[in-house]
């Protein structure tokens, strides 16, 4: 057999191996009901503002908790065991990345999306002086 | 309605501007079809028309840069480039920043190196000079398109096309400020984002888009030579364009990577953000079509592979354009350029040169050359092959993966309720497959070099030869990863064996380097870069897989945490040493300067209770211009030949971040009065304190013409803790200030009422003055003071005198004593000007006595005086403190500990003087 052909049947079993392999890495956003039974999930959704978040810096700065309401309108706690991230309260839309323990979603990762500073913003006025 | 006259605006440059994009535009255009039928028809005049249009098109891109950069430096608001990226507070030093900072600024550098680099082509590429300029030119259409601004309308429908950069500002948004006639004057620009405010961002830039615009020119060599079915003699140039290439664009990628590790505080060099990603991408697959170039040039092999890898560089490189400038990235990357409303101008862009590229291999595919036998399993050019393959390989799946957010948006094209998916943990994601690619290579980086072009047949004695070769090396990494694992640790197999390839990779190209690459240096580089290679990747193992975090502190959990989220941060507060992993932390104090607050960190790292080594280091923070917010947060890092120490200020407490947060928290606060007399006792709910003493002029933060403070000793129920505070108030430019005092560890926040400055300090109209005539020499009683005349002196030091021509003034010196008290001296002034007398008094503020020197009778040698002292009264004392004053004397602070940071570094720079030195060998041949 032409090497040709080996090298071409090598490639196509490699990328067929590879596609196999990594569509388990992906998944859709998922909702707090789905992480119940998902080991770890990326949910979106919006910060619960009848809720008051938790961050105490001075007693425990990788400690982080906050409630959010995901896509279905269910609110969970969420715990961070990060810093608060810059700008929270402003976000507009929030993509946990964890798993539930015991009613309380455990986050490794939170990603906020804000509002543009340098779209929105008005016009600077000159300070009078 | 009236056409508004405004006041101030400069409008000639911006009609200049827009006049030279619309000439650049056209002789684009221009250039492109004459360079077309210079090509097709092989006519000199249309190649001289081409370069006229090429010229024109040269001139009026930096005519165009040239009159961005005039508004920009002369801070013209009335233009938007200027307003959204310069401001009056910018340093002059970012204004190459703050240029390409916007997506016209970063098109028009693109552009300015195509212009450099056409011109080295009409002046170097000889045959090729049409076709390849043709090509050239007419990515410069779709790229000057971005920025022309040109309106097409279809009926009510009207496309932009591009965001023209010289309009104004008031064109481009409606605000009531463009009312006013002199609306200039109220308005200032927007500035730099700050976390661009940085020398990285002036470097990384322009190199990055070198490397961008110099993948170019091998795609156009290869659309080229397709195009003129002439394959032979475009393998030479085509290689030193990609040497080029591959050189610029490979430093530009690890500029960024330094410029995130030095100055951004992702603390990495690397994070797999789709951003970084498809800027590698083009990378690999140019890295493989130099590989077969090699092969197509030495062997006649893998032409058809060349031209493919150069035809999808490019295609990659504007396909990443697409992703970062579209907003299609969306939530899943860090940095991206705000949006435009380019995204279907740039689909068309990728589009047309996929299509281009692709339908001419197609067309040609059976033309292209190719050798009727194939590549024995013996020879080099069968395993560079195969490394080029792998490389693809490598690109390919990160362009697939990083391609996701475009997948989606696809998909919701057809079938609008398609929810789409996201990869979960994109670094584990990212790194499970290349870490295979990066075990083929580096093996493959090092068998190849034992190899020989066009070996058919092995014979027994070299095969053996090269057997022991390939052994001998691989024994000797397999040691070596041993030995490393007494320094770091490879947590899994795989790693093991990512580190074993590595150093057979190291030593197979030195041992080559040392035999067969000193003496022909085409093959010299190609060890020299492979060398580079190994090293870079073990540097990833050490510093990457190894990093560790030296600011975690385990007893701050609250048993929630998983294995996989250990905390990363602690607090630190102000003066508390901190130990944490063999170190002694403490945070000494901070500095702001501008808008930048630099906090010095003491390390001290403890052996045997013994500190053996001790240093600083400053990260710091910058806020945004009204303080509202942490804008950006510079790392601090201390390298060591073995080891970096990165450093970050991760978040500050709240009142420390943001102005009006801490105003908000100020005015929270319940403040109680007390009125202690001096030596009593007051007691809050927690703590007590003596009031000790009253102390004049003490130190403060700011100068003041006068203060007072009262001397406060505060302590804990238990007694242990001890703090002595002094509140104050003060007087300046007639302006009466209370300066608070905060006891950080006991919550409190005291302050001294004004009234009590009143109470102390007496104004002119209260005082009493008693008159003393004396002589030189002589003393005089006030009260309990002896009052002494010691002598004169004529050079006056004092601030309220303004000397003028013609006076005379004598400033008289005089001690104070009290009984038991420390001897004082005083200075005041007697004036005369115009036949008038003045005189500025002295004051003792512990004594509360003035003193003025008020006539000079010449006659009899005799001084006239007036003394008055304060009436003063100084109890009760009113005080205002508050309690559970949140704490705002810490910040939370982040170390890692990046072990053979600098392998990776040394091998990089190494692999980029591997291209470098291939570059200038192969420059050299004709």
């Amino acid at each position: 057999m032409k090497k040709t052909y080996i090298i071409g049947f090598v490639c196509i079993a490699a990328a067929i191996a590879i596609f196999l392999n990594a569509s388990g890495d992906v998944s859709t956003y998922a909702t707090f009901s789905d992480a119940e039974t998902r080991s770890k999930v990326k949910v979106t959704g919006t910060l619960d503002l009848d809720k008051d978040f938790f961050y105490d810096p001075a007693e425990d700065p990788n400690y982080f908790s906050f409630h959010m309401l995901d896509n279905d309108g269910v609110s969970k706690k969420v715990v961070l065991t990060q810093p608060k991230p810059q700008d929270f309260e402003l976000s507009e839309q929030v993509v946990v990345t964890g798993k539930m323990k015991d009613e309380v979603f455990v986050a490794t990762e939170v990603l906020t999306k804000c509002p543009s500073k340098y779209k929105d913003e008005e016009l600077l006025l000159r300070a009078e002086s | 309605m009236n056409e508004i006259q405004y006041v101030g605006e400069h409008l000639l440059p911006g009609q200049i501007g827009h006049f030279l994009l619309i000439l650049g535009f056209v002789s684009a255009l221009f250039a492109t079809f004459s360079f077309f039928k210079a090509a097709n028809t092989l006519d000199n005049t249309w190649k001289k028309l081409g370069r006229i249009g090429f010229y024109l098109h040269g001139i009026s891109v930096l005519g165009v840069i040239a009159m961005l950069f005039y508004v920009m430096v002369n801070h013209y608001y009335e233009y938007r480039y200027a307003f959204e990226h310069v401001s009056d507070d910018l340093p002059m030093r970012y204004i190459l920043s703050a240029f390409w900072e916007g997506q016209e600024g970063s098109f028009l550098l693109w552009m300015f190196w195509h212009i450099f680099l056409g011109a080295l082509l009409i002046y170097s590429a000889k045959k090729w000079e049409a076709p390849v300029m043709a090509v050239v030119m007419i990515i410069q259409v779709f790229l000057l398109s971005m920025i022309c601004g040109i309106h097409i309308g279809f009926g009510d429908y009207v496309y932009k096309f591009g965001s023209n950069p010289t309009l104004l500002l008031r064109d481009t948004m409606e605000a009531p400020i463009f009312a006013n006639a002199e609306y200039l004057t109220r308005i200032t620009g927007r500035g730099l984002n700050p976390l661009l405010q940085n020398y990285w961002n002036t470097i990384h830039p322009p190199v990055t888009f070198l490397g961008f615009a110099s993948t170019t020119v091998p795609f156009a060599f290869a659309v080229a030579a397709l195009w003129k079915n002439s394959y032979q003699d475009v393998l030479a140039p085509m290689l030193k364009w990609s040497l080029f290439s591959g050189a610029f664009l490979g430093i530009g990628i690890l500029m960024g990577g330094a410029w995130a590790y030095e100055a951004l505080s992702f603390g990495g060099y690397w994070a797999w953000d789709p951003v970084e990603n498809m800027s590698l991408v083009p990378w690999l697959i140019l890295v493989a079509g130099i590989h077969t170039n090699v092969i197509a040039k030495s062997t006649g092999y893998s032409i058809r592979s060349t031209l493919l890898f150069f035809i999808l560089t490019f295609v990659l490189i504007i396909y990443s354009t697409f992703l970062t400038r579209s907003g299609i990235l969306g939530e899943t990357s860090a940095h991206a350029f705000t949006e435009m409303g380019l995204e279907w101008q740039l689909v068309a862009f990728v589009l047309f040169f996929l299509f281009l590229g692709l339908s001419l291999f197609v067309l040609r595919y059976k033309n292209i050359p190719t050798k009727p036998k194939e590549e024995s399993i013996y020879s080099r050019e069968f395993w560079m092959f195969i490394g080029s393959i792998v490389l693809f390989f490598a690109g390919a799946i990160i362009a697939a993966s990083s391609s996701l957010p475009v997948f989606n948006k696809i998909v919701t094209y057809f079938d609008p309720g398609y929810i789409g998916s996201v990869i979960e943990d994109p670094i584990p994601h990212y790194n499970k497959y290349q870490i295979w690619t990066s075990i083929f290579i580096t093996i493959l980086a090092g068998l190849s070099l034992f190899l020989r072009y066009r070996e058919r047949e092995y014979k027994a004695k070299h095969l053996r030869k090269f057997f022991i070769r390939a052994l001998v090396h691989a024994l000797l990494a397999a040691a070596i990863t041993y030995a490393a694992s007494f320094w770091i640790s490879y947590f899994e197999v795989r790693y093991i064996l990512l580190s074993w390839a590595c150093w057979f990779g190291i030593l197979a190209s030195l041992s080559y380097f040392f035999t067969d690459g000193i003496k022909n240096l085409k093959t010299g580089a190609a060890a020299f870069s492979h060398l580079g290679f190994g090293l870079m990747i073990f540097g990833v193992i050490t510093s990457g897989l190894n990093t560790r975090i030296v600011s975690t502190n385990p007893f701050a959990q609250r048993g929630l945490v998983d294995d996989d989220s250990l905390s990363k941060v602690i607090s630190l507060i102000k003066g508390a040493p901190m130990f944490v992993n063999d170190y002694w932390i403490t945070y000494e104090r901070d500095t702001i300067d501008g808008q930048h607050r630099t906090f010095d960190i003491k390390f001290e790292r403890i052996e045997d209770s013994v500190v053996v080594e001790s240093f600083m280091l400053h990260p710091n923070v910058q806020f945004d211009r009204d303080f509202k917010k942490v804008a950006a947060s510079n790392p601090d890092t201390k390298h060591y030949l073995h080891k970096d120490i990165f450093t970050n200020i991760a978040s500050l407490p709240r009142s420390q971040m943001d102005i009006s947060l801490a105003q908000e928290i100020e005015d929270s606060l319940e403040y109680k009065p007390y009125k202690p007399s001096l030596g009593d006792t007051i007691y809050t709910s927690k703590h007590y304190g003596v009031v000790k003493d009253i102390v004049f002029n003490p130190s403060l933060e700011d100068s003041f013409d006068l203060s007072v403070a009262v001397e406060i000793e505060f302590k804990n129920l238990d007694g242990d803790q001890v703090f002595t505070v002094t509140p104050a108030v003060g007087v300046k430019d007639n302006m009466i200030f209370e300066i608070p005092e905060v006891i950080e560890p006991f919550n409190l926040k005291l302050f001294l009422q004004d009234t009590f400055f009143t109470r102390i300090f007496n104004s002119e109209d209260q005082l009493n003055y008693a008159i003393y005539n004396v002589k030189k020499g002589a003393s005089f009683l006030y009260k309990d003071y002896k009052i002494q005349l010691d002598n004169f002196d004529n050079t006056i030091d004092n601030d309220q005198y303004n000397a003028q021509e013609g006076d005379v003034a004598v400033g008289a010196l005089l001690s104070v004593q009290k009984a038991g008290e420390k001897e004082e001296q005083v200075q005041p002034i007697y004036i005369l000007r115009n036949g008038k007398s003045f005189s500025i008094k002295d004051y003792l503020p512990e004594f509360g006595l003035h003193i003025r020197f008020e006539k000079i009778d010449p006659v009899n040698e005799s001084f006239t005086f007036s003394v008055a002292q304060d009436v003063r009264n100084i109890n009760p004392i009113n005080l205002l403190i508050a309690e559970d004053v949140p704490r705002s004397d810490f910040i939370i602070f982040e170390a890692k500990e990046f072990p053979g940071i600098n392998m990776f570094w040394l091998g990089a720079i190494m692999m980029m003087l591997g291209f470098i030195f291939a570059l200038s060998r192969r420059w050299k041949e004709k």
